[in-house]
């Protein structure tokens, strides 16, 4: 809603400054985004005379004049010199008084005037008509001003247009502010000071009344709870006063007629939307003319006066004249039935469509109006008989209309406001602020509440026009928010009998991100949306992972699901990082994963992480060497986040099969933690690399978060170490290549007795001259260590020999001498 | 020549030979030449027995002074020599400090988790709770039982993504829904953890969810079709406006530093009442006014207010008996805020340059 300061200022007493009135309505809930100076615009812009008119040598349509704007332009003398401008125009002739605007004015809709050239004649300047200067319709020719009109005059002092607009942001709730007489009633409630508007009234009705000529049906309830017509006969159609003109502009309504212009002039003051139709255009039938308000049919087309064809939805809302539709209710009116230059009779509409209808429509056809805005924050169903009449007064003085008598008013349920207890104890309980009885009296009053006192108590009953107070807790808002909210003592609650924190499962899911942060990766987060297909696309199968959850409205073809894995935006990432110059990629994010069922409405959430390695883990350095970042790198980091979680019975074992076909096959693992599946670790296929344009190889895993949590063990008591010193042998067996590191490592500990304390691999190595063809030599080192004395060299020898002989008969190996 | 004569001339021999001494091979020769078991000073001992027995106490004493003497000098000498070699070795050894360290490799957290963590950490220190919901959610959950009406512009599927529903009527709280409308969707607010949480736990309550939202906005600089808030609930006895203010000053000079001020913005939302938007002074001018905050000295940082008491009664809480208030506010505003990013879809691209930068 746009405030015009000087409207305002006809209506109530409010400070000099608009900077000070911004300050107070921000304070109260009435945002501010913009205190313009209309008539700024006006910048280089003066009256004029012209004194030359030729025809451009160049062109049949166009001029060149020499324009005299008084001392606006000076020769190198300091003498007044004409500006030489071309213009389209065709409406007027040598002497006649222009505006124009010379280099440097900016036009509304930020047209910027500048020295061009047209067809190869300077010009200096821009003749104007009245829609450039945004100030009404007329396109037809540029403005002709009086004979009288001096040169070089500011065209603002000129036309005295300068004014001072608050560009107010009105919430949803509040439809009486989408009114100057609301905002001054809002201003009055907030200085606590009278406001007065005067309205005009209906000097005679004459001819045939209304509701003789006139009848209105509402046909479907739902649409309408008010309809108030009256007619208006032998207007005048013409250009509106200037004082209602810079109004209009103000407020930012373009003006068209004087008739179209007195219906939005009263909608800015009233908040009540109306319309104006051309009678004729209204079917007549033994000298009888209808107005039918029904809800469109499915596919009905209707002309809006914007000129576009709308198909319209069933339920939407229709004016017609009980044969063909007039106008689309409380959004915007037809074309075939608009004020034109040669209307004579008119028929004004005053009512109340119903909020959510009306939003619905204004919404289904993108169509949004200074009415469809008021409606569907519902008006005031009271006032629309006032407001009709205040329009036909306008038009009898303005249009020169003669009124008929009375008026057709379809008004099917009053609605009935109740009174509301207000308890002064619940202000100050919900404020936290001991606000004066007197101000909660004399703030709602201001407000058009009728306040009574109840005790210490009030009883209330809002106005009308207030649909959004129904509740006491509603009064309190409006009594807080005139006192002031930052008058209110700041106070933190006690929080007693509570205890906060953050639950094991949250530390856990922290420590996750810290574990692997520590091991080196960046945190990422990808979208939660996924492409259709996008599993099947690297080879990941669905099986396990529900159906997908479907968007009815997705934005983009590529987000028209929810993801069920987590791989496909990392790999996304990966791809982005490769694209963009950056080979090393360390990522995971954890997640939430979405499992669509069949026969649910809801999906399964899921919580993962997720982690891909592509490159190495730095750019060579002078110190280190870095190697390329393979299997065993994210296969580590994964054994390190289970170790730190202590996460017990920890297996891999080799990710086969249609359900890993996205990984490659002898570089995946399955991760178990005893019968659990918690996932997966491995280097992603190169065909799924293929797909996802990924040049590199890379790394991934991704783990069922909620597993990891489930599975977390608490840290254990303290245990002794042991006092008496280790000793350490190494066994270095050949065995056949398919015995696997973990079947060896088992062996050894099973056959190690209490005395083995650690085993660790420290080379592998093959050589089919010194190991021998299929063969590969598994060098480990074994610890000894005894809790309760040192151990003997026999002792050691004899545990050692042991383990030899099981194993190498176990595994069909021998010792490597 | 005396025994005397000899020892004098013994000291003077080994103050040679010690000072000759320099490695500690030559210096162990020196020590075993002087006062090894055939050295000189033992060779000085035996011949003792050739002195008369008054003379052999006053020549043992000299011997074991010299003795001394000697052994008192090698240690010095051996002092010196380590010195000396720990000396050339630490010579040897120096580097070019100012070649690169070897760094471990260390990931950073992603800078709206760090926000998010920040601000759990900031509630917690003060006694609340962490909670979640789920992000697909019914109509009901994040619309109705907040109280927003079922007209209400943001239930359109211009506003809301809604999920297509296998079992339509089977949630809790079915709805009627307009075309392309249905009861299941992407919750659009961490609001409707509000609702989740009132219905499984009891007052007093004091909580924040922070999570993931999503809307349909095309995801430009200043947008993305998903995106975190951080909502907040508190319902106990005697809660008001004023603890409102109390919690939310706390959080904001905990969040963007104590010099902050804060302004509250009466505004609508349709589950608190009164409700308003809190403004943080501006970080740039401090509050004079300038470009960023669009000359106003404020800054737009969250929207909260007292829970309605419909959105309580929603829930079978008794409005006479608790009051609250909620609030809720957006992470990545957050971060556009502190961190001045031009552009938020950066956020989301995995990119290692921007990771590497928080």
């Amino acid at each position: 809603m746009r405030v015009s300061y000087d409207w305002l200022k006809t209506m109530i007493d409010i400070p000099e400054d608009p900077k000070t009135l911004s300050d107070e309505y921000i304070r109260t809930g009435t945002e501010v985004e913009a205190i313009d100076t209309v008539g700024e615009s006006f910048d280089h812009v003066v009256t004029a005379k012209v004194l030359t008119k030729t025809p451009h040598p160049d062109s049949d349509h166009m001029y060149v004049c020499s324009v005299d704007v008084g001392d606006k332009n000076l020769d190198a003398d300091g003498n007044p010199a004409p500006l030489q401008i071309v213009c389209g125009a065709q409406n007027f002739e040598a002497g006649d008084h222009i505006v124009t605007a010379m280099i440097g004015a900016v036009l509304p809709g930020d047209v910027k005037i500048k020295k061009s050239k047209l067809r190869g004649v300077v010009s200096m300047g821009m003749n104007c008509s009245a829609r450039e200067l945004g100030l009404g319709g007329d396109h037809s020719g540029i403005m002709i001003l009086p004979e009288d009109t001096p040169c070089g005059m500011p065209f603002a002092e000129y036309v005295g247009s300068s004014d001072t607009v608050l560009d107010c942001e009105i919430t949803p709730n509040r439809p009486d502010c989408l009114s100057m007489i609301g905002m001054a009633r809002e201003t009055g409630a907030i200085f606590d000071r009278d406001f007065h508007v005067e309205l005009p009234a209906i000097k005679a009705e004459t001819g045939r009344a209304t509701d003789d000529e006139l009848s209105v049906e509402i046909a479907d309830e739902g649409l309408c709870d008010r309809y108030v017509a009256r007619i208006v006969r032998n207007v005048k159609v013409g250009p509106s006063p200037d004082w209602m003109v810079k109004r209009l502009n103000a407020l930012g309504v373009r003006p068209h007629n004087n008739i179209v212009d007195i219906t939005n002039y009263v909608m800015m003051l009233t908040g009540q939307p109306l319309h104006a139709f051309d009678l004729d255009t209204f079917a007549e039938r033994d000298g009888h003319r209808r107005v039918v308000v029904r809800a469109a049919q499915q596919d009905e087309k209707f002309t809006t006066l914007d000129g576009e064809e709308r198909t319209l939805d069933a339920g939407m809302g229709l004016i017609t004249d009980g044969e063909r539709p007039v106008a689309l209710a409380g959004v915007m009116g037809g074309m075939d039935s608009e004020i034109e230059d040669d209307t004579v009779d008119v028929m004004v509409e005053s009512a109340c469509f119903n909020a959510g209808r009306t939003s619905h429509t204004s919404r289904d056809l993108s169509l949004i109006s200074d009415a469809s805005i008021r409606f569907e924050r519902q008006v005031d169903e009271t006032g629309c008989v006032d407001v009709a009449n205040v329009t036909c007064a306008l038009i009898e003085e303005i249009a020169g209309g003669e009124v008929a008598p009375g008026y057709v008013d379809v008004f099917r349920a009053p609605k009935t406001i109740d009174s509301i207890k207000l308890r002064l104890a619940r202000v100050h309980a919900i404020c936290g602020a001991d606000i004066e009885p007197d101000f909660i009296e004399r703030s709602l009053t201001r407000l058009g509440c009728t306040v009574e006192r109840d005790g210490e108590d009030f009883m209330v009953t809002p106005p009308s026009f207030r649909p959004d107070l129904p509740r006491e807790i509603d009064l309190i808002e409006e009594v807080l928010r005139l006192w002031g909210m930052g008058r209110v003592t700041a106070t933190i609650p006690a929080a007693k009998n509570h205890i906060g924190g953050l639950t094991r499962e949250q530390k856990l899911t922290r420590k996750v991100g810290e574990i692997l942060r520590a091991c080196g990766l960046n945190e990422t987060t990808t979208f939660g949306f996924a492409a259709p297909g996008d599993l099947e696309k690297i080879g990941m199968s669905t099986e396990g992972r529900g159906c997908p959850v479907v968007l009815m409205n997705p934005l983009v073809a590529e987000q028209t699901e929810m993801r069920r894995s987590l791989l496909p935006g990392l790999l996304q990432s990966v791809a982005y990082n490769e694209a963009h110059g950056t080979p090393n990629v360390h990522l995971y994010e954890v997640g939430s994963l979405f499992h669509g069922r069949e026969n649910a409405s809801l999906p399964k959430e899921t919580k993962s992480v997720a982690g891909v390695l592509s490159g190495q883990w730095s750019e060579q350095s002078w110190s280190m060497k870095y190697r390329k970042l393979r299997f065993f790198f994210g296969k580590g980091i994964v054994e390190e986040l289970l170790a730190q979680l202590r996460i017990e019975k920890v297996r891999f074992r080799p990710a086969e099969g249609e359900g890993y076909a996205f990984l490659q096959p002898g570089r995946a693992a399955e991760v178990l933690s005893g019968g659990t599946v918690l996932g997966w670790v491995g280097e992603i296929h190169p065909e799924a690399r293929e797909a996802m344009g990924i040049d590199e190889v890379v790394v991934a895993f991704e783990l069922d978060l909620d597993k990891l949590i489930k599975g977390a063990r608490n840290q254990e008591n303290y245990r002794e170490f042991s006092q008496y010193p280790a000793v350490e042998h190494d066994l270095a067996i050949v065995v056949d290549n398919s015995v696997t590191c973990e079947d060896l490592e088992r062996r050894i500990t099973s056959a190690g007795g209490k005395l083995l304390e650690g085993v660790r691999l420290f080379d592998v190595y093959r050589d089919p001259v010194r190991v021998g063809v299929g063969k590969k030599s598994m060098a480990f080192a074994l610890t000894y260590r005894s809790d309760d004395h040192t151990l003997t060299s026999e002792e050691v020898e004899k545990a050692h020999q042991k383990i030899v002989t099981k194993v190498c008969k176990g595994v069909n190996g021998e010792v490597r001498g | 020549m005396s025994l005397i004569d000899d020892l004098v001339k013994l000291e003077e021999e080994a103050k040679e030979l010690v000072a000759g001494a320099d490695d500690a091979a030559k210096l162990e020769a020196a020590r075993v030449e002087l006062l090894g078991r055939k050295g000189r000073i033992t060779g000085l001992m035996r011949m003792m027995g050739k002195l008369a027995p008054e003379d052999r106490p006053v020549m043992g004493k000299r011997a074991n002074e010299m003795r001394q003497l000697i052994e008192g000098m090698l240690d010095e000498r051996t002092t010196e020599m380590k010195a000396a070699a720990l000396k050339h070795a630490l010579e040897h050894e120096a580097v070019d400090i100012t070649l690169p360290g070897i760094r471990p490799q260390i990931g950073h957290q992603h800078l709206i988790k760090q926000i998010i963590e920040e601000a759990e950490d900031i509630f917690c220190g003060i006694g609340y709770t962490v909670e979640s919901g789920p992000m697909v959610d019914t109509s009901y959950y994040n619309f109705t039982a907040l109280n927003a009406p079922m007209d209400h512009p943001s239930r359109s599927a211009r506003d809301t993504f809604y999920v297509v529903d296998n079992n339509p009527g089977s949630v809790a709280h079915p709805e009627a829904h307009a075309h392309g409308e249905s009861d299941v969707l992407l919750r659009t607010q961490t609001s409707g953890v509000q609702i989740h949480t009132m219905e499984s736990q009891k007052p007093p309550i004091y909580m924040i969810c922070p999570g993931t939202v999503y809307r349909p906005d095309t995801a430009d600089a200043c947008h993305l079709p998903q995106f975190n808030q951080i909502e907040g609930l508190v319902v106990d006895e005697g809660i008001t406006f004023g603890d409102l203010k109390g919690t939310l000053d706390y959080f904001v000079k905990c969040m963007f530093g104590e010099d902050r001020k804060t302004r509250y913005r009466p505004h609508f939302f349709p589950f608190t009442e009164p409700s308003c938007e809190v403004d943080v002074s501006c970080h740039v001018c401090g509050g004079k006014g300038c470009n960023f905050c669009k000359h106003s000295g404020w800054i737009e940082i969250l929207g909260c207010g007292m829970v309605d008491p419909n959105v309580l009664i929603n829930c079978g809480i008794d409005p006479e008996k608790y009051t609250g208030f909620a609030f809720g506010i957006g992470a990545e505003r957050v971060a556009a805020l502190r961190y001045d990013l031009p552009d938020l879809r950066t956020l989301m691209t995995g990119d290692m340059r921007f990771l590497n930068q928080f």
